[in-house]
């Protein structure tokens, strides 16, 4: 289990985290206090209110002409694209936008939804600069959503575990929350070794790909939504290739 | 039509919906995009993906949490912030751009339900609610606005923190 921070030491990274500014290694830390931590919750919750609330104080300003059919159009164009998580265009209604959440697929299989707009972004766009911030605002929009996960799972199917090197010293964190969505988010710290790690995701059954975890420049954070049941994973690993792999184990300790 | 039936009708998948709701709130989430990247070609960009992710999620929008408006911006910034961090530079010098967002005297361009937050950042001290301009508009860390006001870290966590905790102080007591 993660160690337990005081609510002191949260008060500062707690601002930061509300106003979405705060990294994702301090966004982890953060997180794992909040699990076990009712008063910072609500202290957390009222701050992000007063934070989203100065973003109203920017200025209007008109975008240039044709900016609403060129969101239609790339609505549009999503929904064409033959990726995992993009709903399929309704052949039976050809004037609506394609349905965002189809609940249909909801329940359909118990499988591990990567951050799959970052992965066809890899794909079409080849590392220009639009794939990272795609895939690192979706990472963003992940983290962004404990506030509800927590709500509603009260916190009480939280869990944490230490990320070890194959020599049994800590290099990080995971993180997994049951809650709609559920998710997984894996942290290293400055003191793993460089690298572009693939974070995989273990349930008795099969072995998942959930996200990348860049930390070529230092610690790193990735994570991914889950359809399954987060108690039924086993491990999460941090693989690099021709590099060392990180575990944590997760067959014991659940609950907040 | 209200913006929670709009997002409701986006939601289930309605073309009409999504087109009303582009347009109420274009020039907002153009003018935020616009105010954090400081770059108009980046800026329609940056707008543009984050009426994309706000079709996608408008499943998940929840009124009782928060408004349309401000959830909506709130996307938009996460989209413009991780631009500026790939990018690793502003087009503007962000403490300039929050020196004028307080400051402004033209309130003309300011939508109404700015006022009681704009009021509320202009009785903060100077610093204070530039620090959370700072964090909020751009999401520069403690850290980065520490390096960039050649101020110690310490100083710059206390300005966001007690600068949050002040505004909400002020923004209950107009809401009493």
């Amino acid at each position: 289990m993660a160690e337990r921070m005081s609510c002191a030491t949260v008060a500062d990274t707690l601002a930061e985290v509300a106003t979405g500014a705060a990294s994702g290694p301090d966004r982890a830390r953060v997180l794992s206090h909040l699990a076990g931590c009712e008063k910072c919750r609500r202290e957390l919750d009222e701050l992000t209110r007063v934070a989203d609330e100065v973003l109203l104080v920017a200025p209007e300003h008109e975008p240039p002409a044709g900016f609403e059919s060129a969101v239609l159009a790339r609505i549009a164009e999503q929904a064409d694209r033959p990726e995992d998580d993009q709903a399929p265009a309704s052949a039976s209604a050809p004037t609506q936008v394609p349905h965002p959440l189809p609940a249909e697929r909801r329940g359909l299989r118990r499988a591990f939804r990567p951050l799959a707009l970052a992965a066809a972004a890899v794909v079409i766009a080849l590392g220009s600069a639009g794939v990272v911030w795609q895939a690192t605002s979706d990472e963003r929009d992940i983290a962004a959503s404990y506030r509800d996960t927590l709500e509603i799972a009260n916190g009480q199917y939280f869990a944490a575990a230490p990320l070890l090197d194959p020599a049994g010293n800590q290099v990080g964190h995971v993180f997994l929350y049951q809650g709609e969505p559920a998710w997984v988010f894996a942290v290293l710290g400055q003191a793993a070794q460089p690298g572009v790690y693939d974070v995989v995701v273990a349930t008795d059954d099969a072995r998942h790909a959930a996200g990348t975890c860049d930390a070529e420049n230092g610690d790193c954070g990735a994570g991914a939504t889950v359809d399954a049941d987060i108690r039924d994973i086993r491990y999460v690993q941090l693989v690099a290739e021709d590099g060392p792999t990180f575990t944590a184990s997760l067959s014991s300790g659940w609950g907040s | 039509m209200s913006d929670d039936a709009l997002l409701a009708g986006m939601a289930a998948g309605d073309a009409d919906a999504m087109a009303a709701f582009v347009r109420r709130h274009q020039s907002r989430v153009y003018g935020l995009a616009l105010s954090v990247v400081g770059d108009s070609a980046v800026a329609e960009e940056v707008a543009q993906e984050a009426f994309v992710r706000a079709w996608r999620h408008a499943g998940n929008y929840d009124p009782r949490r928060a408004r349309a408006t401000t959830w909506l911006l709130t996307i938009t910034r996460n989209v413009a912030i991780d631009v500026v961090r790939v990018r690793r530079e502003l087009a503007m010098e962000p403490v300039v751009v929050a020196e004028m967002m307080i400051a402004s005297r033209d309130d003309s361009e300011r939508v109404a339900d700015a006022d009681r937050i704009t009021t509320a950042l202009r009785e903060l001290p100077r610093e204070q609610a530039v620090a959370v301009l700072l964090s909020v508009h751009f999401g520069l860390t403690a850290q980065e606005i520490s390096d960039r006001q050649e101020i110690p870290l310490g100083t710059a966590k206390t300005r966001i923190r007690t600068g949050l905790s002040r505004l909400r102080t002020m923004l209950e007591v107009s809401h009493g």
